[in-house]
């Protein structure tokens, strides 16, 4: 398994389909273990700034995002894969979207001492720049998270052309996937907020009624605040 | 001495590689490998259709469209729970072969029209079979389209999501149409295309006519007659309609 992370790191996509093609549920597992491990790690960064125990619970809800997202789609990714030709089967489309979250979860430990760094040097919660921490924060983790993911999905990118043979399928697959995993994703993370906690709010593992409240009507709300 | 293709006979194909390659099905195909076919290799159904018809095919095309667009109604339902979760699968199943029904003579007639050398059971079941795709994906699309209707109580961005989860099912279904006509006939693509369009606007009145699908009302049925586009204009001016 190192060995595939690191020939995919390399971009040598020759070696690491080859492998994808015989995957099975001892890779789901190996996979599962490094986003649980890398994202909990970077998980812990992002919680840090509020207090221990946000750090904790981020730890936890940070893979737990991935998992669900990964859960949630996982039906209609291994369709999209089929229907556009890529000719992967469920299996190899639920092992190869866990890699690429794994090379994700990997690059995030990566970048987690640099986090805590910028959280080092960051206004404390307590401290009358309390407002500017929590903004610094948000920021460099929108930022870090964001790179993650487009490191992770254009080595996914390189996978897929030569899995599918074809340049064309594999960015209708890639688009297909990355459009629903960020659709979903992006509610997931919603119902499962708080990441890096409010300054004005109580530390929670998750917030009072987590299911109520929709991510893409809260920003509609706030575009029309913005602008309106 | 040649012999010219008579009006009868089926042209060649024109050789498409990939998953509209025409070619047959596997002996003995039971629903798993029809499920496989429809998304791997739906050239391999077209081509049953045509060229070794049996009842048994087409019939469970149906089939799973029916279930698949009850399995993917009970998850609308489960936006208002109660009445709603059987009301909105019954309504989705019923509307969807009442849509069938309706379009199908002016599809066979298209097809015609574009000089597919097709019978009438042939683009039958290659309707069944692009709805039945698109009922496939809606059932992919489920644990999205439920995780919203939890978080939501507005009737309008469910309304909306789950027309937009429809339209990329159908979207991938009338592919199949499309392969249709390159794989049976020549060009094949503007009478098709039109076709499409009609199915389409007939799907989305259908939705208005059996309303309320998402959300509740005192009457099972509508006893107003509206326009699907007006209905939507009414919906997302009073954005307070709730569950």
């Amino acid at each position: 398994m190192i060995g595939r992370l690191k020939a995919l790191f390399r971009g040598d996509a020759d070696r690491v389909a080859e492998s994808m093609s015989r995957a099975g549920f001892e890779s789901v597992a190996q996979f599962s273990l490094i986003i649980l491990m890398g994202a909990g790690l970077y998980g812990a960064t992002l919680g840090l700034w509020r207090g221990p125990l946000q750090a904790f619970y981020t730890a936890i809800k940070f893979p737990l995002v991935i998992f669900l997202t990964c859960l949630g789609n996982g039906a209609i990714n291994g369709m999209l894969a089929q229907i556009l030709g890529s000719g992967l089967s469920f299996r190899q489309t639920a092992v190869t979207i866990l890699m690429s979250f794994a090379i994700a979860a990997i690059i995030l430990a990566g970048f987690a001492p640099l986090t805590l760094f910028v959280w080092f040097n960051a206004p404390p919660l307590h401290s009358k720049g309390a407002i500017l921490g929590h903004s610094v924060m948000l920021l460099t983790h929108v930022f870090v998270i964001a790179l993650a993911g487009v490191i992770a999905n254009r080595r996914l990118l390189g996978l897929l052309r030569k899995m599918s043979g074809s340049d064309k399928v594999a960015r209708a697959v890639l688009f297909s996937w990355l459009t629903g995993n960020l659709f979903l994703g992006a509610q997931i993370a919603w119902n499962l907020r708080p990441f890096i906690g409010s300054p004005r709010l109580a530390i929670e593992f998750l917030r009072s009624d987590p299911l109520r409240g929709n991510f893409y009507e809260a920003v509609w709300r706030a575009l029309r605040h913005l602008f309106l | 001495m040649n012999t010219q293709p008579t009006q009868n006979q089926s042209l060649k194909p024109p050789p498409i590689p990939g998953p509209f390659a025409f070619e047959p099905m596997p002996r003995g195909a039971s629903p798993p490998l029809v499920i496989e076919a429809l998304l791997k290799y739906p050239g391999r159904i077209i081509h049953e259709l045509q060229n070794n018809w049996r009842a048994a095919l087409p019939l469970w095309l149906l089939s799973f469209v029916m279930l698949g667009m009850m399995a993917y109604g009970v998850v609308v339902g489960s936006f208002s729970g109660g009445a709603q979760l059987w009301i909105a699968p019954a309504k989705i199943a019923m509307g969807t072969i009442l849509s069938i029904l309706i379009c199908l003579p002016s599809l066979y007639i298209f097809t015609c029209l574009s000089g597919i050398d097709a019978q009438l059971r042939t683009v039958t079941g290659v309707l069944f079979a692009s709805v039945c795709l698109g009922a496939l994906l809606l059932v992919g699309f489920a644990p999205i389209a439920w995780i919203f209707s939890q978080s939501t109580d507005s009737v309008a961005f469910m309304a909306a999501l789950h027309i937009g989860l429809w339209a990329i099912g159908i979207m991938f279904g009338l592919r199949l149409l499309e392969a249709m006509g390159h794989l049976l006939g020549r060009s094949a693509r503007t009478h098709l295309k039109l076709w499409s369009v009609i199915f389409i606007v007939v799907c989305l009145q259908m939705m208005t006519t059996l309303r309320p699908i998402v959300g509740t009302s005192d009457h099972l049925l509508p006893s107003e007659k509206k326009f699907f586009l007006a209905h939507w204009a009414e919906t997302l001016r009073d954005g307070s309609a709730k569950k």
